[in-house]
């Protein structure tokens, strides 16, 4: 139950929550924080931000304060990578990545949540890398006091499955890098893949563990594959002859190579030529020739999942068509963007 | 009690097809069992100690009804027109009651949870399979105080109209000035202009073949007894 009194007889009173400044450009948090006794050199700023009364909390046995509150919801929200800390400010609790990797958000569970009444989270998208401390999400209850049974069924909804929000640690994959045609096997055109493809696996963490060039020539890409799988490679990257044309014949050295599960074609441009493909458990991206030319495509979606242990089959290629179509910006802000994060 | 899946099936089977609201029903049958603490309300030592309130009349409630065995007839079951997705259930022995609401938000989040299916109705039906109860459902905890007259066992009363004579069970009369009145004399029915008639083949008995008469209509199929009947 909330009472409410004027500032005058305020003085030796608690403030029962945070109370908040805003200075346009310059500042915005707590003035004062919960807990704070009133004394009589705090009425004048208090008065400067709008405070003639305040609120005096008695709690009812079936009521809690937002401060409780936020920490029960923040604890139910987190899963495994994520820290958090009982300090709440006004009345909010951030979630942070607890180490590197990749923040998953169950968007469902995320979307029930916040259809309970008096509380919400508001987070980064699920698929996106982030750092060890980046704040991933915030939660809080909305007003200051309330009902514990809705709270503690969004703390319930919430911590289905281990929690809404994880951050996956990405493993440091052996990869090996085939890149085909003619033009680059017989050294007709300097190849540009390689680099470029190196430079996206080692930012992740990963390393080049082989690196061979093949011809248009479906069995020696298959052998070439194969070879690499038999010198430890984990991840294969597969670059050029993703297209239509005669003489793109990646995709049969693949299948050739005897995979398991093949899936052509993904809903995001850049990428659309993208193929997924596994041989037993071994991960094959097969990235078409917009990998070289645009700085972000489909693989910078994928990649990063895969190394967060992700099988990507048809549905995770699909999901991707609402927010895969890159606005292929100047001043490019990738991964800070809608970019390949519709579902 | 059986698996979810078992149950659904058999409640899709009779109920007469397999929908959303058989999901949701069988779901919340299973979790009012849980509450009050029966695991198998059709067995024959739980059968008697559970009367289930539906407050809606649709897919659902069959479900409720199949799960949980509860049954007009045996005044287990107990049909509140509130129109309400909601039904509560009532342990007889322990007098624990909890009431259980299908949520709205239920329907909203179906294509978050079912995301790659596209149609309204098979997309619901595979999020409520998959959504928590949390999500699915709010639980209140009530308290039932049920008329002795609407107990199951014998019949407790009975009286005759005083206007129509016609004999009323359970303490369903309405006591007027000049005596106890069924309803349909006192408050009205839900039928109009009732009067007594005569209809085709009225000395029929189990023992004799099926007339197969409707009154009214024409007649179909008659009984050899009946074609042998008209030609004489």
């Amino acid at each position: 139950m909330l009472k409410k009194i004027d500032l005058e007889n305020a003085v030796g009173t608690e403030l029962s929550h945070d109370i908040t400044e805003i200075r346009p450009g310059e500042f915005k948090g707590p003035a004062f924080r919960k807990g704070h006794t009133v004394c009589n050199e705090d009425l004048c700023h208090l008065q400067k931000l709008g405070k003639n009364h305040l609120y005096l909390i008695d709690l009812e046995k079936d009521e809690i304060h937002e401060n409780e509150a936020a920490a029960i919801l923040a604890k139910a929200l987190a899963g495994e990578g994520i820290a958090w800390k009982n300090d709440p400010k006004e009345g909010k609790i951030g979630l942070h990545a607890a180490r590197d990797g990749l923040l998953r958000v169950n968007t469902a569970a995320l979307a029930a949540f916040n259809m309970v009444e008096e509380v919400m989270c508001a987070s980064l998208h699920s698929h996106t890398p982030v750092r060890k401390g980046e704040l991933v999400a915030a939660t809080r209850a909305i007003p200051l006091v309330m009902k514990r049974a809705p709270v503690e069924r969004a703390a319930a909804i919430a911590d289905q499955n281990g929690g809404v929000f994880s951050v996956d640690p990405l493993r440091q994959a052996k990869v090996g890098l085939v890149i085909t045609g003619n033009e680059v096997y017989h050294h007709l055109i300097e190849d540009k893949f390689a680099p470029v493809l190196t430079e996206k696996v080692t930012t992740l963490g990963s390393i080049v563990n082989g690196l061979e060039f093949a011809p248009d020539d479906a069995s020696i890409i298959a052998d070439k594959i194969l070879s690499l799988l038999e010198r430890g490679c984990d991840l294969l990257l597969l670059s050029g002859g993703m297209s239509v044309d005669p003489d793109d014949v990646t995709r049969q050295g693949i299948r050739l190579a005897g995979v398991s599960e093949m899936h052509y074609g993904a809903a995001a441009l850049p990428g659309a030529m993208f193929l997924m493909a596994y041989i037993d458990d071994v991960p094959l991206l097969g990235v078409p020739a917009c990998g070289l030319h645009h700085r972000i495509t489909v693989l910078d979606l994928v990649l990063p999942r895969i190394l967060a242990d992700e099988h990507i089959g048809k549905a995770e290629l699909a999901f991707m068509g609402h927010g895969g179509l890159c606005k292929d910006c100047d001043d490019c802000s990738y991964p800070h963007c809608p970019f390949g994060k519709g579902l | 009690m059986e698996s979810f899946d078992t149950l659904l099936k058999n409640s899709a089977k009779a109920h007469g097809h397999l929908c959303p609201g058989q999901a949701v029903g069988v779901r919340m049958a299973m979790l009012g069992c849980r509450l009050i603490g029966l695991d198998e309300p059709t067995c024959r030592d739980q059968i008697k100690k559970l009367i289930v309130y539906v407050e809606m009349d649709r897919c659902t409630a069959d479900a409720v009804a199949h799960v949980t065995g509860v049954k007009l007839g045996r005044r287990s079951l107990k049909y509140m027109d509130y129109g309400i997705m909601a039904a509560t259930f009532v342990n007889l022995e322990t007098d624990n009651a909890f009431r259980i609401i299908s949520t709205e938000d239920a329907r909203e989040l179906a294509s978050l949870y079912a995301p790659e299916i596209s149609e309204k109705y098979p997309q619901q039906l595979e999020a409520y399979k998959r959504m928590p109860d949390s999500v699915l459902f709010r639980v209140q905890q009530v308290q039932v105080e049920i008329d002795e007259f609407d107990m199951p066992g014998p019949t407790r009363r009975k009286v005759t109209c005083s206007r129509c004579g016609q004999v009323v069970r359970d303490h369903r009369e309405v006591v007027q000035k000049g005596g106890p009145l069924c309803r349909p004399c006192s408050e009205g029915a839900y039928f109009n202009d009732a009067r007594e008639v005569n209809w085709p083949d009225m000395n029929w008995t189990p023992q004799t073949d099926n007339p197969h008469s409707v009154i009214g209509g024409q007649q179909k199929n008659k009984s050899r007894k009946t074609e042998k009947q008209l030609k004489e």
